[in-house]
């Protein structure tokens, strides 16, 4: 038992922010820890200390018995750390010869000329070896997610690295190319690899790693061998208590159809068919997740159903009334609430008071609006009530709402589309990034919405949450519904494979 | 109480960056003087006290040419002639007169930027304005037509005139994602030729003789009326439209609904289309806007003060917005201060350049350092703290 | 079995839709191309008695001239002919039919056509043309190579025009005072670097917006420098008496007849800018140094995660770029003209930006707009002198019009580095 890499007492401080609190982990040779811990727990803060990204305020790291300081990411991969991004670090218009290669580069002749004929061969080397068939001279963009990640494998052995660090390199796959990968990550331990695989879902540390630590609040609680781990005992040790897996409900009251759609395709930036032919009838009083790993349409879908994308083709329509062609504007009037998936990217306008954000959807309405000025007064009252209500902890309501939390900034969110009376809701990731307590709030919301008549549509890549709030659960693959299951049939086994478009 | 606090914290950049400025423009008057420069091997405290002397006399000269002879002033004053007190009042006036095209330019490039464009264009806008305005006063001028509808006719030709060219970079950005910067640029340079094109052929507009590219001169009767009665303060109608313009903008960003949607799209396009927002049309509403902003400054320019056409009738007009918008930090009442005080500062340059012979082209350079002081904060506070490190050292210690 | 049907019909739905709309595009390129067929054979019958006289210097003094007379009708005919060889190749084949190669080849005949039209029969020196076009495009061209190994990086750089304006003013006044030609490009260049250098500070340390940077450069370059003239050089002329550097003629090369006048007695630049060119080119797509320079201008995390600094490559490639530009700028009062003068670049660091989008930030395809750019000014200068009818501001505005087409996607979509003008946050 050799140790490969050792971090003690890592300590990293952001404002207002203990990210790291005497971290110690341990990574023996060929051997794969798995580290386990929620959003916000402090994981990727202590990759990118390890990346040489960061600078840790206090604590050592080691390797192979070495102390060591990382002043960048140069002396890091010199190390032989590689580290494979959640988000891929790829050049979009490179080839896969020039990112493998980018920055451990040989170079010939006076000019530095890139030896790419060298980089070739030493890539279809590397990928026979470790069985990671990729065409080296294809273009990234032209690469699905899959090939890319393998691509980022690539790039760590190519270096050399012997100590492989995934942060969660499973958000973006389906269950088969998780699979996949961890018969790659076997393969590279069995061959002398360490690997550190970041992630927050438990039963993939069960199933890959040899040792798994637990991260919480930017603290390890403790380290366990996966044979003498349950699953309910490492979740505790996650979020540190009882988890709820299932959202106090009662049964649904359902009514009429009030979403309906009938061979609706959709086509995404590219023109491509992102929803293939959808048939969907959303009743008013249930809630209808949408499962699927991203990126299988479930976005465009989304878009489709709020009017920020066109309907290619097919019907689709709101108590009967045909949205087709409708402008966001008008099927928000008409009564749809949309959390959007991007939270600060489409949902809130940062620089903006947090009344005026709670105002983005009705200012043109009355009392709001006489049709050419604002309101001011009607304006405020209504925010302060929105506030009080769902519970915003804003110093006021004139504050920029970019310097709230995350949570706070959901609650705006969550506040604005529930504040009036809607017939449809489409939440999607409505919990992405958020805290234990945010969660449960948005989750309580989600079903009152629910409880009141209005049909809700959830789409999450988080298979808890479908199963902890659907009544009805569709899932997505390729752009197609390749399944929609009742909530007492649909177990985690039946909708992970609908998942991986595997047929029932 | 607040509320004066607060002015004075959002002054307090602008107006140590133009006192930095300055400054900094004091050194180039100083060691661009060849006469002090060669006295410095011999005598450099001489040459040091012989420079600040040149500077301060200078810097004089600009500020007499800007706000007038103080002695005269209280000459006027005493005399209690209302006539001398006019008299002496005028480089006030005529300060007030050159900060007219600033504010309108000004003020659309601040609309442009609140929707998240940057409207670079100011230049062509002004210049196409101008030659709206030229165009119908000539016409309606000839048609004889009530004063009051010609001159209402020709301000409203120069901003249709600047709306159309500050919508094509709008548009061109909404319809094909081309970047307004590059746009802009090339419509500038394109509105020049065309203003040029035109004014060396289109015999309606050309001067008589045609053999330089400038207009006709405009008939007193279409000229936009003073507003001060004696006739030797030419300050005219066109500054108090550019104030009710400062307010109008400034009801409209922060009033109305669709202003609101403007500033939406400024700070968040992708929140604003998903908040139905029709984002599209607003940024070519802003542009357009920018636009009209910037051809009423041309309009007013040409049939208020100059009274006569040509391609140099902007001077760079457009570029000065730019950092006139900057300083004013895009708020119509920032923007009419700022452009109070660089319109002042151009008109100083003037006696400057008459009493010193230092180009008044400095005035461009002291802008550009300007822009650079408020676009970097943390420079200037690096600059401006130098001088003062030591001494607050001392006093901890 | 049923996924895979699924996914068919899926496939066939995209290329159909997709074709549609490719057909319906070609469709209405080969109706307007067969428009300009049209139009090209209606003005050979109405040019049908013009006689084109163009004329070429034989020797290197400009003495004697070759002179070529042909029917203007002739190149109408032969422009007529490929445009509807075009439109019919575009009808028949749809989508697939690559029309940008027909455009290339009619182009320079609906030019020349054009150009002998207006010219009426009068006798014009297409050796001046040539050479004014080559001289022009150097500076140009190597403005522009400034601009692409800047935005390459990821900083945008609008600020090429008040560079030019330095480096002239620069090399001016360091040529008059050191008495040989080459302190003035030296100069110039050095100037430039320290331009080029207070941008990257600007931009990349105080994360001034990028634009906004470009601005005070472009603002403060046009005050100082006519400040410094009206000022200095006006009145103390020793400082603005720079040592020309005229075209030189190259040997052996330059002795051949018409094409020694045409393309090897040019200015230095001109050669220069050439050399820049090809050297860029390997340097950018070839070496170790490009692929990190594009990577940075591309996706800089993607840079910086492998360990490539990427501040301090864009902080080179800024100086390394104002350098280039400081140079290029140079030319403009060491052309013979007479030094510096106020304004001096009238807008031809902003042609080198135009050159840069309109060639893709390419710097083959860069030069070659320069080239384009260039042959309009040459083209408006030259008729103007003879008087021709076409106004001289239609072809100085083609750099502006054609940057304008190409950027609102009307032939064709130019791409830009995809990170240029965002800050970079290392660690």
């Amino acid at each position: 038992m050799s140790l490969r890499l050792e971090l003690r007492e890592i300590t990293k401080q952001f404002p207002g922010v203990l990210a790291n609190d005497r971290v110690s982990i341990q990574v023996e040779r060929g051997k794969v820890l798995g580290l386990l811990g929620e959003n916000g727990a402090g994981k990727s803060t202590l990759m990118n200390i390890l990346s040489g990204i960061y600078k840790p305020d206090s604590g050592t790291i080691i390797v192979d018995g070495e102390q060591r300081v990382f002043r960048d990411p140069a002396e890091a991969i010199e190390a032989g750390i590689g580290m494979v991004h959640q988000h891929f670090m790829l050049v979009p218009v490179f080839d896969v010869v020039e990112s493998v290669a980018l920055g451990a580069e040989t170079a010939t002749g006076p000019l530095g000329t890139f030896d790419r004929a060298a980089a070739r061969a030493k890539i279809v080397e590397l990928s026979k070896r470790y069985g990671l068939s990729v065409d080296p001279d294809a273009k990234i963009e032209s690469l699905p997610v899959g090939v890319r990640q393998r691509v980022e494998i690539l790039k760590a052995l190519y270096r050399k690295s012997d100590v492989l660090v995934l942060d969660e390199p499973s958000a973006v796959l389906t269950p088969q190319e998780t699979e996949e990968l961890f018969g790659i990550i076997r393969g590279l331990a069995s061959a002398g690899t360490s690997v550190i695989f970041i992630t927050h879902k438990l039963h993939e540390v069960l199933e890959v790693a040899d040792t798994i630590t637990v991260l919480r609040r930017g603290k390890v609680v403790g380290s366990v061998k996966p044979k003498e781990a349950d699953p309910e005992q490492l979740a505790e040790m996650m979020v540190g208590r009882e988890v709820q897996l299932t959202v106090d409900r009662g049964q649904a009251k359902v009514g009429s159809v009030t979403l309906s759609l009938k061979g609706v395709t959709v086509l995404n930036q590219a023109g491509e068919v992102a929803v293939a032919n959808v048939d969907l009838q959303i009743r008013a009083g249930e809630i209808v997740a949408i499962a699927g790993v991203q990126g299988n349409g479930q976005t465009e879908l989304v878009e489709a159903v709020t009017g920020l994308r066109p309907v290619d083709s097919g019907e689709m329509t709101l108590n009967g009334e045909s949205l087709v062609g409708a402008s966001p504007r008008k099927i928000s009037d008409a009564g749809v609430a949309h959390i959007p998936e991007d939270r600060s990217r489409d949902g809130m306008v940062k620089g903006m008071t947090v009344a005026e954000n709670l105002m983005l959807n009705s200012y043109h309405r009355k009392p709001f609006s006489s049709g050419v000025t604002l309101n001011r007064s009607a304006i405020e009252a209504a925010a302060e009530k929105i506030v009080k209500d769902f519970d915003v902890r804003t110093p006021s309501i004139h504050t920029d709402i970019a310097s709230l939390s995350g949570g706070n900034q959901q609650k705006v969110i969550v506040g604005r589309e529930f504040s009036r009376t809607v017939s449809l809701v489409v939440a999607a990731q409505p919990t992405r990034g958020l805290d234990v307590g945010s969660i449960e709030y948005i989750h309580k919301r989600l079903v009152e919405q629910r409880d009141a008549g209005a049909a809700v549509l959830i789409v999450s890549t988080e298979l808890d949450e479908v199963l902890a709030l659907g009544d009805r659960i569709a899932v997505m693959f390729e752009g197609q519904i390749v399944g929609v299951l009742d909530a007492k049939d649909a177990t985690r086994e039946r909708v992970g494979l609908l998942m991986g478009g595997a047929a029932v | 109480m607040k509320g004066l606090r607060g002015v004075l914290s959002s002054v307090r950049l602008p107006a140590l960056s133009i006192l930095v400025a300055l400054l900094v423009g004091g050194l180039v008057i100083m060691f661009s003087d060849l006469e002090v420069l060669a006295m410095i091997p011999n005598n450099p405290i001489g040459a040091l006290g012989e420079g600040i002397g040149r500077v301060g006399a200078a810097y004089s000269a600009l500020l007499r040419g800007a706000f007038g002879n103080p002695e005269r002033i209280v000459e006027a004053i005493a005399s209690g002639d209302p006539v001398e007190l006019a008299r002496a009042a005028r480089p006030i006036t005529e300060s007030l007169l050159k900060s007219i095209p600033l504010m309108f330019v000004g003020l659309g490039v601040s609309v442009a930027f609140r929707s998240g464009e940057f409207n670079i264009g100011g230049e062509g806008q002004f210049l196409m304005g101008g030659l709206g305005a030229t165009t119908f006063a000539i016409v309606l001028g000839g048609a004889g037509l009530p004063a009051p509808i010609v001159i209402f006719g020709t301000v409203l030709a120069g901003a249709i005139f600047g709306a159309a060219w500050g919508f094509i970079p709008g548009f061109l950005k909404v319809r094909a994602g081309s970047s307004e910067v590059i746009t802009t640029i090339m419509l500038n340079y394109i509105a020049s030729l065309f203003v040029f094109f035109l004014l060396s052929n289109w015999t309606l507009i050309q001067r008589e003789d045609g053999t330089q590219p400038i207009s006709k001169a405009l008939a007193d009767y279409v000229v936009i009326p003073g507003i001060l009665p004696i006739p030797e303060l030419r300050l005219h109608l066109g500054f108090l439209v550019a104030l009710a313009a400062a307010v109008a903008v400034s009801w409209f960003l922060f009033r109305t609904t669709r202003g609101f949607e403007l500033r939406t799209a400024g700070l968040n396009l992708a929140a604003a289309r998903y908040a139905g927002m029709g984002a599209s049309s607003s940024i070519v509403a802003a542009m357009a806007i920018s636009g009209a902003l910037a051809g009423m400054g041309g309009a007013f320019e040409v049939t208020g003060t100059i009274k006569q056409f040509s391609t140099v009738v902007s001077g760079g007009v457009g570029f000065t917005a730019i950092a006139i918008a900057l300083v004013g930090g895009t708020r119509p009442s920032g923007v009419v201060a700022t452009a109070l005080v660089f319109g002042a500062l151009r008109n100083g340059g003037g006696l400057m350049g008459l009493e010193t012979s230092i180009p008044i082209d400095l005035l461009f350079f002291i802008q550009a350092l300007v822009i650079m002081f408020i676009a970097a904060p943390n420079l200037t506070a690096r600059i401006i703290r130098l001088p003062f490190r030591r001494k607050s050292k001392e006093a901890v210690a | 079995m049923s996924k895979s049907a699924k996914t068919n019909a899926v496939a066939t739905h995209v290329m159909g839709a997709e074709e549609l709309k490719a057909l319906r595009g070609s469709r209405i390129r080969a109706f307007i191309f067969a428009i300009f067929a049209l139009a090209a054979f209606a003005a050979a019958t109405a040019n049908s008695a013009t006689i084109a006289n163009l004329s070429l210097w034989v020797d290197t003094i400009g003495g004697t001239d070759a002179l070529i007379s042909f029917p203007v009708a002739i190149v109408w005919i032969g422009s007529g002919l490929v445009l509807g060889a075009v439109a019919a190749a575009q009808y028949r084949l749809g989508g697939k039919y690559r029309w940008r190669v027909g455009i290339a080849i009619a182009s320079p005949l609906i030019v020349t056509a054009l150009f002998t039209t207006l010219l009426a029969g009068t006798p014009a020196n297409l050796t001046v043309l040539f050479t004014g076009t080559f001289n022009y495009a150097g500076p140009v061209a190597i403005g522009a190579l400034a601009g692409i190994i800047s935005e390459r990086s990821g900083v945008l750089n609008i600020a090429i025009e008040g560079k030019f304006l330095l480096g002239a003013l620069s090399g001016a006044v360091a040529s008059s005072i050191f008495g040989i030609a080459i302190a003035g490009p030296i100069a110039g260049a050095v100037i430039g670097a320290l331009v080029g250098l207070l941008l990257a500070i600007l931009g990349l340390r105080y994360k001034v917006d990028q634009i906004v940077a470009g601005t005070v450069i472009n603002l403060g370059a046009a005050g100082i420098t006519t400040f410094i003239y009206l000022r200095v050089l006006q009145i103390h002329s020793e400082f603005n008496s720079p040592v020309s550097i005229l075209p030189v003629k190259i040997p052996v090369l330059g002795d051949l007849p018409i094409v020694g006048n045409l393309l090897f007695t040019l200015s230095p630049y001109s050669y220069l800018a050439l050399i820049l060119v090809a050297f860029f080119t390997y340097m950018l797509f070839r070496t170790r140094w490009g692929l990190r320079l594009r990577a940075s201008g591309e996706m800089p995390a993607a840079a910086g995660t492998v360990g490539v600094d990427v501040m301090k490559l864009r902080y080179r490639a800024m100086i390394l770029a104002g350098a280039l530009a400081g140079l290029a700028g140079s030319y403009l009062a060491l052309s013979g003209t007479g030094g510096f003068g106020m304004g001096i670049s009238a807008g031809r660091g902003f042609i080198a930006l135009a050159a840069l989008i309109f060639g893709a930030w390419k710097p083959w395809n860069a030069l070659g707009a320069a080239l384009i750019f260039g042959f309009a000014e040459a083209a408006s200068t030259l008729l103007s002198i003879l008087g021709v009818g076409l106004p001289p501001q239609v072809l100085l505005a083609v750099p502006y019009v054609m940057t304008i087409i190409v950027v609102a996607g009307l032939i064709g979509r130019v791409r830009g580095p995809a990170s240029a003008g965002r800050p970079y946050e290392q660690g």
